[in-house]
């Protein structure tokens, strides 16, 4: 496990792309963040306090509105990479040749890919908080920012793990990069859309299905003041546990897969 | 210094069979050389050793399976793909991961780049690198925990005849010192020179296996050469005494199942006066496609139509007389299955030809690495 961590530290480090996409998740990030501080105040949103119009810049806009989290495409992609690579350069006979133990393979790319995620993150909050004690009127960070920070840091991570999942799964690194962003961006708003409104319009039983979309159920854990997240009054729109719960059954699905066919398939 | 034992190595791809029941060993201190027509199954073969596809069967080196090895890269050393590396991390960097993996100090990066003469562009992106560059990184990955065995699938693709020559040499000289190389290659004359074991294989079966010299003298195209004043009644005694005889267009008679003292006596006691009498020595090549004509998974036409006299070729199979090898030769059965690796009884180098034994060429420098490995500079012609 030590050889396949060491290994797996060493190729993220030496790879251009592990820096210009962690570059871009936060420089895009912070410039959201620095957009949303400088032409918007606590004053012009009438559903946020100062302490979730705080949350709102710290979290790159995350938390509130239909902003999504654009640091997480990125970190999707590297997931991606971190796989795929394996099998769009034939570097996977190599690395099971040095490493044949798959399973310690698999775990040593979460643990690094989950470490350098949560670094950029961290990198990320770190200077949204900076942006908006630069350009915010009167900030505050209330304890109940805590929920949407760390559950913004979960849905980054846990899109990172889903596009190694998918790049073990389909054994293709385009065919993961597509999939990891053309799900949560394209594909899964559709559904929530047509479904929430045959629901509000006259099926709740439909609408009640926006509850099991995984992404759209990750997103809204992240939203502050919650009650804003999606349709409401209509159907039963879930808790922020049990959405969390449903985002994180969904990376354990893909993730799950991905091992499978990672430990049972030729290199 | 490993003895690599494969036992019953299968892989089928749907329907496919594509290695069916492969046993084979792999002795240390020589250089074996895997032969087979293309598809015949020799890099699935290679990866099932390695523990890198799912089939049936084990491989083992000094007993113990690969997947089961610590630190696997200080015991078996592979190269299964001319550019195994991300094109745009350094080479140096694509060998210190994989030093680090198995706890190789990073010194032996620098060591093995030299040795494979990537000196000069450690710090280059291998996206800039030719084939034959790619090939010599692989084989500095090889190298890299300085394995007792060395895996190698087509490692002489793309290299120059300069670096062939170095690849020859290593190879050899690597095992003179003891390791067991197993070595793929189309490039029949080179591994005539560096190979002293053969395991042949074709449509996934094993069809021989055992020394080289022992393969070459069971080829159907090793003859007595014979130029007489009266080729009829020659060949018409020759063929009394079990001999086949064919009539070459020159009006030569190459002669099989007799020695050349043999048919030397009987034209004296024909009265027969003899112009030439020679032993023609059958190449690996010749060898080679005598024992796999049956094993091609993709034979081309000769797009010519209809077969045209005189374009027979390897394709059309062995020309006249050499269809059908000896009684014993040409099937795996010929060749005892190892251990031993010795020619099994009725095998032996004597079988009424002589020396048979297919000697490589000597070496001229002995077969030692060159002092003046070749390096790529910028602007090489193998960029």
């Amino acid at each position: 496990m030590t050889g396949a961590l060491k290994y797996e530290w060493v190729r993220i480090r030496t790879i251009a792309s592990s820096y210009w996409m962690s570059g871009l998740a936060i420089g895009l990030s912070v410039g959201i963040a620095l957009l949303i501080a400088l032409f918007s105040s606590a004053d012009d949103v009438a559903e946020l306090n100062i302490g979730q119009f705080t949350s709102w810049v710290v979290t790159a806009g995350a938390s509130f509105a239909g902003i999504p989290v654009l640091a997480a495409a990125f970190f999707a992609t590297m997931g991606a990479m971190a796989m795929g690579h394996e099998y769009r350069y034939g570097t996977n006979k190599a690395t099971l040749t040095a490493l044949p133990d798959r399973v310690a393979v698999y775990v040593a790319k979460v643990v690094v890919l989950v470490s350098w995620v949560t670094a950029a993150v961290a990198t990320i909050l770190l200077l949204d908080l900076a942006v908006a004690w630069l350009f915010m009127r009167d900030p505050e960070l209330s304890s109940e920012a805590v929920r949407p920070i760390i559950n913004y840091w979960g849905y980054c991570v846990g899109f990172a793990l889903a596009g190694l999942g998918l790049a073990a799964f389909f054994r293709n690194q385009t065919g993961a990069i597509v999939a990891v962003l053309v799900w949560p961006y394209v594909i899964e708003p559709i559904l929530y859309v047509v479904l929430g409104t045959i629901g509000e319009a006259s099926n709740a039983g439909i609408g009640k299905l926006t509850n099991l979309l995984p992404s759209s159920a990750g997103r809204r854990s992240i939203f502050d003041p919650y009650e804003l997240a999606g349709f409401a009054g209509a159907f039963d729109v879930w808790g922020v546990g049990a959405s969390t719960l449903v985002f994180w059954v969904g990376i354990a699905i893909v993730t799950a897969a991905g091992v499978a066919s990672f430990i049972t398939r030729d290199a | 210094m490993a003895l690599i034992q494969a036992r019953g190595l299968s892989k089928t791809f749907g329907n496919k069979a594509a290695v069916r029941g492969l046993s084979f060993d792999v002795v240390p201190g020589s250089v074996t050389g895997f032969l087979g027509p293309n598809g015949a199954g020799k890099s699935t073969t290679m990866r099932l050793m390695l523990g890198l596809d799912n089939g049936e069967g084990v491989t083992t080196y000094d007993g113990v399976a690969y997947r089961d090895l610590k630190q696997p890269l200080r015991h078996v050393g592979s190269v299964l793909d001319a550019k195994p590396f991300h094109p745009t991390r350094k080479a140096v960097n694509h060998l210190r991961m994989l030093a680090i993996s198995n706890d190789i100090p990073t010194t032996r990066v620098t060591d093995v780049i030299n040795i494979v003469g990537l000196g000069d562009v450690a710090n280059a992106k291998p996206k800039t690198f030719s084939l034959g560059m790619g090939q010599r990184l692989g084989i500095a990955t090889a190298l890299l925990g300085d394995p007792g065995t060395l895996i190698l699938d087509e490692p002489a693709n793309g290299l120059d005849p300069q670096g062939v020559h170095w690849l020859r040499n290593m190879l050899k000289t690597l095992a003179a010192q003891g390791r067991s190389i197993f070595v793929s290659s189309h490039l029949l004359s080179e591994m005539a020179l560096m190979a002293d074991h053969l395991v042949v294989v074709g449509r996934g079966m094993l069809i021989a296996s055992g020394k080289m010299s022992d393969f070459i003298s069971t080829s159907a195209r090793n003859a007595v050469v014979i130029r007489v004043d009266n080729p009829e009644l020659m060949t018409r005694e020759l063929r009394a005494r079990n001999a086949a005889v064919v009539t070459e267009p020159d009006g030569k008679l190459a002669v099989t199942g007799m020695d050349s003292d043999a048919v030397g006596n009987l034209a004296h006691e024909l009265g027969v006066r003899i112009f030439e009498l020679s032993n023609r020595q059958a190449t690996l090549e010749e060898a080679f496609l005598d024992a796999t004509g049956a094993s091609e998974e993709f034979r081309a036409s000769m797009g010519f139509g209809a077969q045209q006299p005189g374009f027979g070729g390897p394709m059309a199979g062995p020309p006249p007389g050499y269809g059908a090898p000896p009684p014993g030769y040409g099937s795996s059965a010929g060749y005892g299955a190892p251990p031993g690796y010795g020619a099994p009884p009725g095998y032996g180098p004597t079988q009424g030809y002589g020396a048979s034994a297919y000697q490589p060429p000597a070496q001229p420098d002995g077969g030692q690495p060159r002092a003046d490995q070749p390096t790529y500079q910028d602007g090489d012609d193998n960029r």
